[in-house]
Formats: C-alpha cells, sequence, structure tokens
C-alpha cells in the first residue's frame, strides 16, 4: 500500500517536473499538424504527423520486422565492440610495447570516418548481416577502446601507492580497485558508442541491403513516400533510445556510486 | 629503549644532467620504537620524498634506510600509510574500505570483525559503517582513512599531512583523535606536516626539515605530558615550544 503510493506520489513527481518538456512535444506536433494546411505543404514533401501514424500502422508488420533486423544487426555489433574495445583498451593500458605501437595506430585510425569502409566491406562480404555487424563494430570500437585506455591509466597517484604498500598481487589489484576505479571513464565510451551504433547499422543497410529499417527509408523515399520514412525514422529512434537507456541503466546498476550519478539523481 | 628505525646519509636527487632536482638529503635520523616523530618543514623541502622513501615506495639515489636493521628495498608492506587525499574508494562503504587494506593482504576478515568496530567507535565512526565516504565531510573521511590505514595493526604508521586538507576546527579534532589511537597501542608514527602547532602537540619529537635541499636542521625533543589536551596547549612551556620553531622557520625566511 505504501510503496504503490509512494510510486503514485513518484510519479506525479515526474509529471510536475516535466510538464514543460511535454508540454514542448505536444507544441512542437501540433505546430507540425497544423502548420501543414497552413502553409500548403504537398504531402509528399511533408506529411502531417497524423497520416504517419496512419500509413505507418497499415505497414506496422513489415517495420516491426525490419526494427529487428537492425536491431540485431546493431546490438551484435555493439557486443562485440565492448568486448574488443575492453580487451585492447586494457591490454593498451599494461603493455608499454602495445601502448607505442597499437594505441597510436588506433589514434589514427579515429581520426578517418569509420563509415567510408562501408562499401568495401559490402564488397567483400555481401548482402547479409556480416558486413553490417562488422560496420557497427567499427564504428563503435574506437570510442570504447580510447576511453578504455584513459580510464585505466587514470588511477590516482595515492591509490597506486596504498595499493603497492599492500603488496597485493597484480589480479587482485586489478578487480578490487583498477577495474572498478576505470568503470566511470568507460562507461562515457560505452554511451558514446551507443549513440554511433544505429547510424552505423543504417548507413551501412543505405549502401547495400534487401532488409532492415534503412533499406526500408531508402526504399519509401524513393517511391516518394516520406510519411512511411518518418515512420522507419521513428522505429530507427526508438531503437537508439532503447539501447541508450539500456547503458544507462547498466550504469546505475553497476556503479551507483558513481559522483555524476548522484547528481542526476538529485 | 631500542633503535627501530634507522636512515642514514639518505639522499634523492630527480632528474638528470640540467634537470636535476636535488630534492633531498643527505640526512641521519634514528627512530625510537613507539616514537611519535613529526618531520616539520616548509613546503617543497622534500619531506613527502623522505616518506615515501621510507615506506619503499621510492628508491633514494644513495644511503640506506634499516627498519630493525633490515634494509628498505621495494615497498613495505608492514607499515600504515596515509596521504593527504585519502585513499577510500568511491565504491565501498567505510567499513568496505576499512575491509579492502585487510583483503589485498590476504588476511582473514572474519577475525577482524569486532576490531573494525572497536576502531570505529574510537574516531565516532561506529554508525557511519555503512555510508559512503561521499556521504561523509572531510573530516569524517579522513578519520575512516585512519582505521583504513590502522586497522591491520602495523607498528609503524606514515601519515604525509592527512590533515592538510581540512579547516582550522576540524583539524583540531583530529588531532585528539590520532593521539587517542595513538596512546592505545604505541606505534611508531612519522607524521610529515607544515603545522607548528600540530607538530608540537603531538610528537615526542620533532624533526625540522630545512627548504630545499631539505636537510634535518634540529631536532627538538617536546617534553609535555601526554595527553595533551587543551589545558597542555594553554601552557607556557607549549609556547616557548612552538617559538622555538617559529624563529627557526624565520632564519630560514619561511616565514
Amino acid at each position: 500500500m505504501a510503496s504503490s503510493k509512494n510510486k503514485l506520489s513518484g510519479f506525479l513527481k515526474w509529471i510536475a517536473s516535466g510538464w514543460m518538456l511535454i508540454l514542448f512535444f505536444v507544441l512542437f506536433f501540433l505546430f507540425w499538424e497544423y502548420s501543414i494546411p497552413l502553409f500548403d505543404v504537398p504531402r509528399y514533401i511533408l506529411p502531417a504527423p497524423t497520416e504517419i501514424v496512419q500509413k505507418g500502422s497499415a505497414d506496422i508488420d513489415k517495420l516491426i520486422y525490419y526494427t529487428g533486423v537492425t536491431g540485431l544487426e546493431t546490438i551484435i555489433g555493439y557486443a562485440i565492440a565492448i568486448i574488443l574495445g575492453l580487451g585492447f583498451g586494457i591490454a593498451i593500458s599494461f603493455s608499454s610495447i602495445l601502448r607505442r605501437t597499437l594505441y597510436p595506430f588506433f589514434v589514427s585510425i579515429e581520426m578517418t570516418p569509420k563509415i567510408a569502409f562501408a562499401p568495401l566491406f559490402i564488397s567483400w562480404f555481401g548482402f547479409g548481416l556480416l558486413p553490417k555487424v562488422i560496420i557497427v563494430v567499427l564504428v563503435c570500437f574506437f570510442p570504447i577502446v580510447l576511453n578504455a585506455i584513459l580510464a585505466f591509466n587514470s588511477l590516482s597517484n595515492e591509490l597506486t601507492l596504498f595499493h603497492r604498500s599492500t603488496g597485493a598481487n597484480p589480479l587482485k589489484t586489478f578487480f578490487k580497485i583498477r577495474l572498478p576505479a576505470a568503470m566511470p571513464q568507460c562507461f562515457v565510451g560505452f554511451k558514446y558508442a551507443a549513440i554511433n551504433a544505429t547510424v552505423g547499422a543504417t548507413i551501412a543497410e543505405f549502401i547495400g541491403s534487401d532488409q532492415g529499417l534503412g533499406f526500408y527509408i531508402s526504399i519509401v523515399t524513393g517511391n516518394m513516400r516520406p510519411d512511411l520514412a518518418f515512420a522507419g525514422i521513428f522505429f530507427l529512434t526508438l531503437l537508439g533510445l532503447s539501447l541508450f537507456g539500456f547503458v544507462t541503466l547498466m550504469e546505475k546498476i553497476l556503479i551507483p556510486w558513481h559522483i555524476s550519478m548522484k547528481r542526476i539523481n538529485k | 629503549m631500542d633503535q627501530f628505525i634507522k636512515i642514514n646519509s639518505l639522499k634523492k636527487v630527480f632528474g638528470e644532467g640540467e634537470d636535476e632536482v636535488h630534492a633531498f638529503g643527505p640526512v641521519d635520523i634514528s627512530i625510537k620504537s613507539g616514537e611519535f616523530v613529526s618531520v616539520l618543514g616548509p613546503s617543497g623541502c622534500g619531506k613527502s620524498t623522505l616518506m615515501l622513501m621510507m615506506a619503499g615506495l621510492l628508491e633514494p639515489t644513495s644511503g640506506e634506510i634499516y627498519f630493525d636493521d633490515k634494509s628498505v628495498s621495494g615497498p613495505k608492506n608492514d607499515i600504515g600509510i596515509m596521504f593527504q587525499d585519502n585513499t577510500l574508494v568511491p565504491w565501498r562503504t567505510v567499513e568496505g574500505n576499512i575491509k579492502l587494506q585487510l583483503e589485498l593482504r590476504n588476511l582473514d576478515i572474519s577475525k577482524y570483525k569486532d576490531k573494525i568496530f572497536n576502531i570505529l567507535k574510537s574516531v565516532k565512526l561506529e554508525d557511519f559503517a555503512k555510508r559512503y565516504p561521499s556521504e561523509l565531510s572531510g573530516g569524517m573521511q579522513q578519520r575512516a582513512a585512519f582505521c583504513q590505514a590502522m586497522i591491520h595493526e602495523p607498528n609503524t604508521i606514515l601519515l604525509d599531512e592527512p590533515l592538510g586538507k581540512l579547516d582550522a576546527m576540524t583539524r583540531e579534532k583530529i588531532r585528539s583523535d590520532i593521539q587517542n589511537l595513538w596512546m592505545i597501542n604505541k606505534p611508531t608514527v612519522i607524521f610529515v606536516t607544515h603545522s607548528i602547532e600540530e607538530a608540537v602537540q603531538l610528537s615526542s619529537r620533532v624533526i625540522l626539515i630545512s627548504p630545499r635541499p631539505g636537510i634535518v636542521d634540529r631536532e627538538i625533543n617536546i617534553d609535555l605530558p601526554y595527553p595533551r589536551d587543551l589545558s597542555v596547549k594553554r601552557s607556557n612551556k607549549f609556547f616557548e615550544y612552538v617559538h622555538e620553531i617559529q624563529e627557526v622557520f624565520h632564519e630560514y625566511g619561511v616565514i
């Protein structure tokens, strides 16, 4: 009883603090809806939100299926990027040889727009899942690895002296001090990569594919159906938000002690 | 009492060639077991460098340090150490941070349950065992850090300006906490500070370090009764010691 009351008051609080944002969204869509007849915008240029919902729901089966396809590419690629990024990040942080070879190599590749490799991967690996996953990995890997290197190299001087004075072995020091201390900065990389992941998957599908939301948007745009393109964009946004929301949730669960979390909660 | 720590012509030089900075020494110091020794000097005189070398965390350029006739080579594991910036980790509670010291040393935590409670109680933190460092004030954090540095009952404790970042009132309070903790087991304490009053109030002996390159200029035995509470601090003898040290630093041009 008490807890449901708390939940309700929590919801009301959320409404109370978020009402400006909600009002902004409502006004934004109202403006969009009524400016179309007002300025006589042709529907093949920009459709009204109600029309997007209407036409989109007629095509909902396809949209949901394609969201699954793009979602799978994104999630597999993102997961591989995290494993590789953390692995290389830790290896580079602890090996002076790798720090002098791989690290500058990664920094210089970070400067190239990774998406430029997309046509090459499509020509090498065909139209299937693999080239999209590779492109998502490529787009996500660099922010993760570079932030991980930064994270594992910035242990405070005092903590370094402290663990050395205890005589603890490197493995113990790693799991009890270095790894948890590095997590906040690692999550900076994870979040940045989460934003990029759907971008990578979508562009890869634009370039060469026969399914997925990127494919859908490029086809319906070619058919002069911006209403369906917007419906596709809506689902892509949902996908991106879900991934980002999941990473933020993991951050809250894994490092609830982190100072930036506390500021947001207050 | 026996001589416990012996430091022979210890010297530290940073860098090489033109960038060479003669940071410290050469100094000779000997410390008896159970002494509370303050190392007092202006900033940059190398007193923290001395402490790191004693802990085996920094290699001297020349000279030797002996603990009980054993030469220091590499980090010493049987001491307690504390810095101006504390070594509490934000992802563990106060209690968890104290246990971290034990876990890193492979000590059996179950045997320390009472000890953890008692040491927290001695600095009045027993109600904050389950709190995170970020929920504590700066003074409480430093008191928790003391408990962390002393839980494994080291017979030597190195303190590098542990009160440096606290406000005057909190410093005053924690000083007496340190004194009380020291009086229980009488470990050997090396206390690095730049506060003259702090050194006189706490120490059985004050070692004065000159500005760079730091060398031991004078050693002053503080012959005042423990515990040194307010009445001792108001005594003429206390002020005489403080003035004597002030004179020395005035000669250096530090104050």
